[in-house]
């Protein structure tokens, strides 16, 4: 099968069909985008919940401060608990410091105070992952029955809301990403059998005048190869804009700020790519199988 | 003549049945053969199963019973590849001309010598030919679809002559035309047939027959093969 004929077939058969492929070439486009922009805010929420976790620090209120050795011991219980970024112990008069520090200028409320009247503490910092954070309510109650242990603070509300938010995010991401492969894959095969079926006429002659397998199915191939690529680009590239209108509408005060987007990496966005290809791919020669019966 | 009847058969059929589902019985028990060069028409009323022979020939259609031989190879043994390759060799002029509408005149004739890989310049060479010969060249631009059905009909068959095909098989080749087209098909058959293709031609042109009297001639009535002139009897 020489290239050029290849070619000369393909165009001819764009130019034919040109209705049909521009519906095909919508639907990869809009199933990519779709896809897409779905797993764009899974990744975006991925990454705040990691930044909000920047923030999260567990209280452990001590009853007295405790010594060295003391220290090291509920160091290491702690970390056998769970996986943790850091341990920061603080002693009475380091809590004292720190109140006057947040007070600022009102600090001489401060001056009768006994510089030791406030209960020493310890900082957990809980490893910035989704899943710890969502543990966290469990580390909090182990922290409470550490030796010497009085109360135990952190941001819980918000900290479980996000929590059961991502979890619920990535439960519905899961279902509609799952669902979306599934109706693009179908929609864009049976796309391309109409086509195929559309074209049964020119199918059946070339049979006749005894065109080789190859020579009738080479055309198609590499039409479902060129409605892999150009879709999933197409997609893509409304994707980007998409995220760049948002950037700009977004860029206020406010919870968008706090998220700052970032774009998919481009690992992910070149497997998009290669896979809505090889399903386009896939999708022709299946059809054409089905459609022919040579 | 000796020679003649020494040569192989270019078509042969041995007690060929053909029974279209359910029950519509199209031939039978046909049997005759054929020998390369010959020039044969094939006649018989509405409905005999002409052009169902013809397309058990090229294969369009298979035999429920019986055996066809083409080119010395059996069809219903024959591989993918080998049928793709003798679908090549024979020229096929169907009754309902098979052009695909959205395609020029041009494009049309060109298919059979693309798929042969013809060179562009032989497959322009070619075309102008044949529709100079066919009184077509005003339409070679015109998409098929846009034809009257004697302009479709000569265009089918040029498609089918393109290639030079050592068997040529036309399905009433002559049915939409006038008498002077008619003889101009006649004349394109002629130089073919001296060229040394073998052709089938199915007709009941009175016309035509009146002016090859002396041609053989298979004759079919429901089916069956009535009439046998051809050299081999
Ligand atoms: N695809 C088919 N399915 C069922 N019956 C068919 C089919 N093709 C042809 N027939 C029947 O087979 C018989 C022979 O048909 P055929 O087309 O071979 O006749 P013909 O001699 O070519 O007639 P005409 O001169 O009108 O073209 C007819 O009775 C026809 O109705
Ligand atoms: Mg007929």
């Amino acid at each position: 099968m020489k290239l050029s004929a290849i070619l000369i077939q393909t165009v001819r058969n764009l130019r034919q069909t040109w209705g049909s492929q521009i519906m095909t070439l919508a639907t990869v486009t809009l199933s990519v985008l779709i896809f897409s922009f779905f797993f764009l805010i899974f990744l975006n929420l991925k990454h705040a919940g990691i930044r909000l976790g920047d923030n999260i620090r567990l209280l452990v209120y001590l009853d007295h401060q405790p010594t060295a050795a003391a220290q090291a011991k509920i160091r290491s219980e702690i970390r056998s608990f769970g996986k943790v970024d850091k341990i920061v112990f603080k002693s009475s008069r380091d809590a004292f410091a720190q109140l006057k520090r947040q007070l600022g200028p009102d600090r001489d409320v401060l001056d009768d105070f006994d510089p030791e009247f406030l209960p020493p503490f310890i900082e957990v910092y809980p490893l910035r992952s989704l899943s710890s954070l969502s543990h966290i309510n469990n580390f909090a109650n182990f922290l409470a029955t550490l030796p010497g242990a009085q109360k135990v603070q952190y941001g819980r509300g918000w900290i479980e809301r996000l929590g059961y938010f991502t979890q619920l995010i990535r439960l519905i991401l899961f279902l509609s990403g799952g669902l979306l492969v599934l109706t693009a894959t179908f929609m864009v095969s049976s796309t391309i059998r109409l086509t195929v079926v559309s074209r049964r006429p020119e199918l059946e002659i070339m049979r006749l005048i005894g065109a080789s397998r190859s020579y009738i199915q080479a055309p198609l191939l590499l039409e479902g190869l060129l409605q892999g690529v150009l879709g999933s680009g197409l997609g893509i590239a409304c994707l980007y804009l998409l995220f760049n209108w948002l950037q700009h509408h977004f860029n206020g005060p406010g919870l968008f700020k706090l998220l700052q987007l970032t774009f998919l990496p481009p690992a992910m966005t070149g497997a998009i790519l290669s896979v809505s290809i090889l399903l386009c791919t896939t999708g022709s020669i299946v059809s054409i199988r089905k459609s022919l019966r040579l | 003549m000796d020679t003649e009847t020494s040569q192989p058969a270019i078509i042969e059929f041995i007690k060929v049945n053909k029974i279209y589902p359910p029950d519509v019985v199209a031939l039978r028990d046909v049997s005759f053969s054929i020998k390369a060069g010959e020039m044969i028409f094939l006649t018989g009323i509405s409905g005999a199963g002409k052009s169902t022979l013809l397309k058990l020939i090229c294969a369009m259609e298979h035999p429920t019973k019986g055996l066809i031989d083409v080119q010395g190879r059996e069809l219903s043994s024959i591989t993918p590849a080998e049928m793709q390759l003798l679908r090549q060799k024979i020229g096929m002029a169907y009754q309902d001309f098979k052009l695909l509408p959205g395609l020029t005149v041009y494009q049309n004739i060109a298919m059979p010598m693309e798929v042969t890989y013809t060179p562009n310049r032989t497959i322009k060479d070619r075309i102008n030919y044949l529709l100079d010969l066919l009184n077509l060249t005003d339409k070679k631009h015109i998409r098929a679809g846009k034809l009257s059905r004697g302009e479709q009909q000569r265009a089918a068959l040029a498609r089918a002559a393109a290639n030079y095909p050592p068997i040529l098989l036309a399905d009433e080749p002559t049915g939409n035309l006038d008498q002077d087209n008619a003889r101009l098909v006649m004349k394109l058959f002629d130089q073919l047939n001296r060229a040394g293709s073998t052709i089938i031609i199915a007709t009941h042109d009175p016309l035509i027959l009146r002016d090859y009297s002396a041609a053989q001639t298979l004759e079919i009535r429901q089916g069956e093969l009535i009439k046998n002139d051809t050299l081999d009897n």
